[in-house]
């Protein structure tokens, strides 16, 4: 599914991701760990197609195609998700006005018909309903005046309309308190199946108790330095990163 | 020593012909053949120069007087054309409309003196009872409007205004008496083509309690100014000013507003947002003047204009002069670029970069028009301003 090979990049000239590799199958949840630094929303940053994040080497393919050479909006359409760690504040855009406008770009880029004003508000309502997003949050322009929390809830909630295929999770547990944390992996674990891919990146392992990942990586020092199953998260969380500090 | 003596070029001189012979017109033409017409060496001009857009001569005048919307079938209309002056729709009880070959010019400064002496005669409208029903004041390409507005105390006007020439010069003088506790509230609408010169010029005086409240939307012209200058006379009196700027190729807008506090617990809202690209030019002139009587105002002047490409230009003047002590005062200016992180965040989503561009500056711009009550009024130029995006963006 997502496969990534000795990916470089840099950002303002200095080289942060220093030949990763990677491979997630259908059907797994990955998680990346790793110290703060490391380059963890780096790599999130640079599958998306984010300016001023340049790929100086390397590949990576989503279901066998070429990321790379895409416009952001159309990895979207191919399927490709970030839940952003920092979710933006959009004033004067109404959240069903900027989901719908963005799930109709997305069908469109990928020749089908648009969705009709009665289907997405159903659809919309039925989304919201297992997320906690009330009618209230999606008649206000996007993310303002909302929590941390609320700002999560509400990126998870985007998730869950846009159906995409590969999600990244970056940081999605920060600003968290544990109810929120519950509910929000509940929308996640939803949306796992077994033609879907998602890379976790995550600080603390406290995530990976509700999320469930297939394997974890450490990343440190721009590179993948260790992988396993879930053990790995439970060790790092016992002796923290030190140990991966010449690894770098 | 006499005062050298002024030159004028081929377009100013065809301009002085053109005014007709009456009172004002002579005025006007003996003033500005002496002064010469207003240009970049005058600082209130020094962004908006009349005399070079005027060097050439005028543009006959061209374009149409619009379609009035159908959100204001209902209106009373009108029509200030280059043939005369004309009148469509029911008129209700409480407004009275009269001409008036000579009145004394309220308004201050060259485009005042200008806009009075090419109108042949003003029109007088008196609100002695609220209006439910709006008056359309739709100036035609190359014609002159001149009116005189005057709102009885408690009473109530909605007043829409339209230039909409596409070549030529159209000029308006709107003088406006807002009595105690009356409100006027008016929406003005400007679009104009390459060819198009538009001067405006709006002075109104607020009595007692009394609010102005206005509106405007502007695409510019080749020039384009709309002036307003308001004095808060009366105790409590108040304004609320919003306008909105759109320009692209090489339009030129140019919104310049005075308000005075004259008498104290007034209160002035305003605020103005802009968004350009190509090689337009806005120019917000916003001056507020608290005068010593004036204790408790509260006035707040915003102006944010987005730059959406590299040769566009913004000339931006704010100003705040305050001689009371015990007031409230604020005024916020800035000038920027679309949010870079905004608009990969939309991007994500699948929306493309265009598309993303149109939604952010339509929320930009459209905080603008939230203070408008008039629904329809408000969807009209929310669809205006909808449409230049889609051209401007694709």
């Amino acid at each position: 599914m997502l496969n990534i090979n000795n990916l470089q990049v840099e950002v303002g000239g200095t080289p942060i991701i220093k030949g990763l590799t990677l491979q997630v199958p259908a059907g797994e949840v990955h998680a990346i760990m790793g110290p703060n630094g490391a380059g963890k929303s780096t790599l999130s940053y640079a599958l998306t197609g984010r300016d001023g994040y340049e790929v100086v080497g390397g590949t990576a393919t989503l279901n066998g195609e070429d990321l790379l050479e895409l416009a952001p909006e159309e990895r979207a359409a191919k399927g490709l998700f970030l839940s952003f760690q920092y979710p933006l504040e959009i004033p004067g855009v109404p959240t069903l006005t900027f989901l719908r406008t963005a799930l109709n770009a997305q069908r469109k880029a990928r020749d089908e018909a648009e969705i009709s004003v009665p289907d997405f508000m159903k659809l919309s309502r039925d989304v919201a309903k297992k997320l906690g997003v009330t009618p209230e949050m999606m008649k206000r322009p996007l993310n303002v005046g909302f929590s941390g929390g609320e700002k999560k809830r509400m990126e998870i909630y985007q998730m869950a309309l846009l159906d995409p295929r590969f999600m990244i999770l970056d940081e999605t547990d920060s600003g968290l308190d544990i109810d929120a944390l519950k509910v929000v992996s509940e929308g996640v674990n939803a949306l796992r199946g077994p033609d879907k891919g998602m890379l976790v990146i995550t600080h603390y392992q406290r995530l990976l108790d509700h999320i469930k990942p297939d394997r974890v990586h450490v990343l440190a020092g721009g590179r993948i330095v260790d992988s396993g199953g879930p053990e790995l998260a439970l060790a790092l969380e016992a002796d923290g990163y030190d140990r991966y500090k010449d690894a770098a | 020593m006499a005062l050298a003596e002024v030159r004028l070029l081929a377009g100013e001189e065809a301009l002085l012909n053109a005014l007709p012979h009456t009172e004002a017109g002579e005025a006007a033409k003996a003033h500005f053949a002496a002064a010469g017409l207003p240009n970049r060496r005058v600082e209130a001009f020094k962004w908006t120069d009349v005399r070079a857009a005027l060097a050439d001569g005028i543009a006959e005048a061209d374009g149409s007087a619009g379609l009035i919307p159908e959100c204001l079938q209902e209106a009373l209309i009108l029509d200030f054309a280059p043939e005369g002056f004309g009148l469509e729709g029911e008129k209700d009880q409480g407004l009275i409309i009269e001409t008036e070959d000579s009145l004394e010019l309220e308004g201050a400064g060259p485009l005042a003196m200008l806009a009075a002496g090419f109108a042949p005669r003003a029109v007088v409208l008196r609100v002695t009872q609220s209006q439910s029903r709006p008056v359309v004041l739709r100036r035609h390409p190359g014609a002159p409007m001149r009116v005189r507005l005057e709102l009885e105390a408690g009473t109530r006007l909605t007043l829409i205004d339209t230039g909409l020439a596409t070549a030529g010069l159209s000029t308006g003088l709107l003088e406006i008496e807002i009595g105690a506790d009356a409100e006027l509230v008016r929406y003005s609408l400007q679009n104009g083509g390459t060819a198009a010169i538009d001067f405006t010029h709006v002075a109104v005086t607020v009595a007692d309690t009394g609010r102005y409240h206005a509106i405007a939307l502007m695409f510019g012209g080749k020039l384009a100014r709309a002036e307003t200058q308001v004095m808060l006379a009366g105790e409590g009196a108040s304004c609320l000013i919003h306008g909105a700027y759109l320009l692209s190729g090489s339009s030129h807008a140019d919104m310049t507003t005075k308000v005075v506090h004259g008498g104290p617990n007034g209160q002035t809202r305003e605020l103005f947002k802009g968004a350009l690209q190509d090689r337009a030019r806005g120019v917000f002139q916003g001056k507020i003047l608290v005068e010593r009587a004036a204790q408790k105002t509260d006035a707040r002047q915003n102006h944010h204009a987005l730059m959406l490409s590299e040769g566009a230009e913004i000339d931006a003047k704010p100003e705040l002069e305050i001689y009371a002590d015990d007031v409230q005062c604020a005024h916020g200016n800035t000038i920027g670029a679309l949010d870079d992180q905004a608009l990969f965040y939309m991007r994500q989503r699948g929306i493309p970069e265009a598309q993303a561009k149109a939604l952010l500056v339509e929320a930009f711009v459209t905080e603008v028009f939230d203070a408008i009550e008039h629904e329809g009024v408000r969807d009209w130029f929310s669809d205006l301003a909808r449409t230049w995006l889609e051209a401007t963006s694709s």
